[in-house]
Parts: structure tokens; C-alpha cells; sequence
């Protein structure tokens, strides 16, 4: 699915942003087989795959929301934030709407800290939330 | 190998080049607490109990991958030393499931044996514990990731001694955990008479399949009248 002729295991990372981009997450058979071509197991790149939040190993929403959960976000009321974009899409956070409109996740710090409460809609930065920004947003979303 | 010259507690030693400041406590007669360092594997300074203040170094140091240095000056057992290898045994505690008193590994678990060295009492924070299923579909060992402490031993041991890969590192922070493939229940042919990871892990997360009536295959205990 993706080719890794003389590709090493520090290639790995950019290999998986890669999937990710053209397949929208990173299907188990894709894992597996990157890590045979890599001489890795399975469990490192499946750890690699984990440990980053912008790499998913399930199928994601046409929309991905993903709110910070730092520090500076939490103080100024994240959790309102969150709070608001499961009562407008329905689903908690690591879930997916059964439509396939929206995936919410929880995400490390997206360095909006200045503006915080942040998140981010699929690649645009949105900060200085309300939860009244919240359903404008997400109602533009299709 | 060129003598390198350091000073542990006030008094002058030496050691080779290339030693880590544990080895050559060690070779002295002076005991450092270790918990995820094993002399067969590499040192990755991942629990920091085995902490040392070095003169001239901002923070403590790691004894099981520093190596010593010509002229080092280090404590072993400074107050600063003691306080914090305490502390992390407690955080080590704190998260860990802590019923040692329903658990088989209770008098022989390295934790607990720390923990108790370093007179740590009861558990100042509270943190929120993680459960997880025990694995014991395999039949040849099972898994109670409850107890884990991540310290990579069975990670370290698989890898290097075994060379078999089973374990990873997945997911982050308050999540990770030692898993095996995609987070699947531990069932691999490559474990089939391999104690390696078994032996290496300090708590009571590994451990070998006890069979129902084992006891029982003893001798025939004769009781006379």
C-alpha cells in the first residue's frame, strides 16, 4: 500500500504520516506489513502508531475534531469545550459518529497556547473558544 | 582500559574507563537500589531509583547509564538522594494495584522489597488505578498488566536475550503499556518454554501458568499412627 524500497526503521514515522494522509488511518494489514519490509515487530510500530495523536489506528470521520487536553487549555475551561462538542455531535471523546460525520479525539498540546482554549478541525486551528463558537463551527462542517 | 579516578561518600576510588558509576559503587561495597537496571541488559534509566547527586551537575543523575568521569564526586546516599528516590517509589505505588497481600509474587516482589528498604509508608497520592483483564490465553504464561510498573524488562529481555520481539511500548502517558502486536491477550508460539521475560519481571505482571492440583504431584505424604 505504501512502498518502502530502501526505506530504513527511522523511516518509519514519515511512512506512517504518509498512510495516514492518503488512507485517513492505519489499517492493521498496512502495520504489519511495514513492519516486515522494516526488519521491525509488529508492537514497535504499532507503539509508534499509538503514541501519536495524529496518527489513528481506526477509521476516522469525514470531520476530526481535536480538542487540547494541556495544561494551559484545561485552566481556561477546556472541559466546557469538550463538554459542548459532545452535546453538539453526540459522541465522547476516541469515538466516531455511526454518520461518519465527525471524530472527536483529545490531543496533545497544538502550541495555540496564547489563545487556549484550542482545537482543531481537521487542519484549520480554531482558539479562544465559547461553546457558542462551538456549534457555529460545527454546523458549517458537512 | 585507562584508571579513572572518583570519589563515592567522601572516599577516593577507582575504577576502569567505560564503568557506569553503579558498576563501580558495586565493585566498593556500596549498594545503589535498582529496579528496572539488570546487568544482562541495557541500561535505559527508565525508573530513576537508582538516582545519585553528582557534584557540579544540575540535576541527579542516573547511576546505571552514567559513566564515571576522571575526578566525579558523587553521593550515594545523600538526604537529597534518599528523599527522591522515595518519592518515586511512591508514584511507583501510588498507580500500581497494591493489594500485595492477594498477590503470588507478594515476598519475592523487588517493588515491595524496595519499598520496604526505603521505609516508605502509605501512599500520600491518589491516583487513579488501571485495571486491565488478565491475559491468560496463552499456555505458557499469563499476564496481569495491572501490576506493571513499565519498567521494559520484559521488553529488554525479549529483545536482547530471547531475540523474539514479542513486546512493544504502545500508547502515551498515563496510557502506555507493554503490548504485544496490535494489543492483543499474550498467545505467541515463540513464549513455548521460555521463562526469559518471566524471570526479569520485578512485580507479579509475568508470571508462569499454575496448573489446577500441581500440589497434589508431590510425594504421598504417609501420616502413621
Amino acid at each position: 500500500m505504501i512502498p518502502t524500497q530502501g526505506k530504513k526503521q527511522e523511516d518509519l514515522l514519515i511512512l506512517l504520516e504518509e498512510a495516514q494522509n492518503k488512507l485517513g488511518y492505519l489499517p492493521e494489514e498496512l502495520m504489519a506489513e511495514l513492519a516486515k519490509s522494516l526488519d521491525m515487530s509488529i508492537s514497535d510500530v504499532y507503539g509508534v502508531a499509538t503514541f501519536y495523536s495524529f496518527l489513528s489506528t481506526k477509521p476516522q470521520g469525514r470531520n476530526v475534531i481535536r480538542i487540547c487536553k494541556c495544561l494551559p487549555c484545561l485552566l481556561k475551561n477546556a472541559q466546557a469545550i469538550i463538554e459542548s462538542v459532545e452535546r453538539e455531535t453526540g459522541i465522547k471523546p476516541g469515538e466516531t459518529a455511526p454518520d461518519g460525520k465527525f471524530s472527536f479525539e483529545l490531543t496533545n498540546c497544538i502550541g495555540a497556547c496564547d489563545e487556549a482554549p484550542a482545537m482543531m478541525l481537521n487542519n484549520e486551528v480554531h482558539v479562544n473558544l465559547t461553546p457558542g463558537k462551538i456549534s457555529q463551527i460545527l454546523k458549517a462542517c458537512k | 582500559m585507562g584508571e579513572i579516578t572518583v570519589t563515592i561518600n567522601g572516599s577516593q576510588l577507582s575504577g576502569s574507563e567505560g564503568m557506569t558509576i553503579l558498576e563501580a559503587a558495586q565493585e566498593n561495597g556500596i549498594d545503589i537500589p535498582t529496579l528496572c537496571h539488570r546487568p544482562e541488559l541495557t541500561p535505559i534509566g527508565a525508573c530513576r531509583i537508582c538516582v545519585v547527586e553528582v557534584e557540579g551537575s544540575r540535576t541527579l543523575v542516573g547511576s546505571c547509564h552514567t559513566p564515571i568521569t576522571q575526578g566525579m564526586v558523587i553521593y550515594t546516599h545523600s538526604p537529597k538522594v534518599l528523599e527522591t528516590r522515595k518519592v518515586i517509589v511512591e508514584l511507583l505505588l501510588a498507580s500500581h494495584c497494591g493489594s500485595c497481600f492477594m498477590c503470588d509474587k507478594a515476598n519475592v516482589c523487588e517493588l515491595r522489597r524496595i519499598a520496604a528498604d526505603l521505609e516508605v509508608g502509605l501512599p500520600r497520592f491518589r491516583v487513579r488505578k488501571r485495571y486491565y483483564p488478565i491475559e491468560d490465553v496463552s499456555p505458557y504464561i499469563v499476564r496481569d498488566l495491572t501490576k506493571c510498573i513499565l519498567c521494559r524488562r520484559c521488553v529488554r529481555a525479549c529483545n536482547e536475550i530471547k531475540k523474539a520481539r514479542v513486546f512493544g511500548i504502545a500508547y502515551r502517558g498515563f496510557d502506555s503499556k507493554v503490548v504485544v502486536d496490535f494489543d492483543q491477550p499474550i498467545d505467541k508460539d515463540v513464549c513455548q518454554d521460555c521463562d526469559v521475560c518471566i524471570s526479569f519481571c520485578p512485580t507479579g505482571a509475568l508470571s508462569r501458568v499454575k496448573k489446577l492440583g500441581e500440589e497434589k504431584k508431590g510425594k504421598a505424604l504417609v501420616i502413621s499412627s
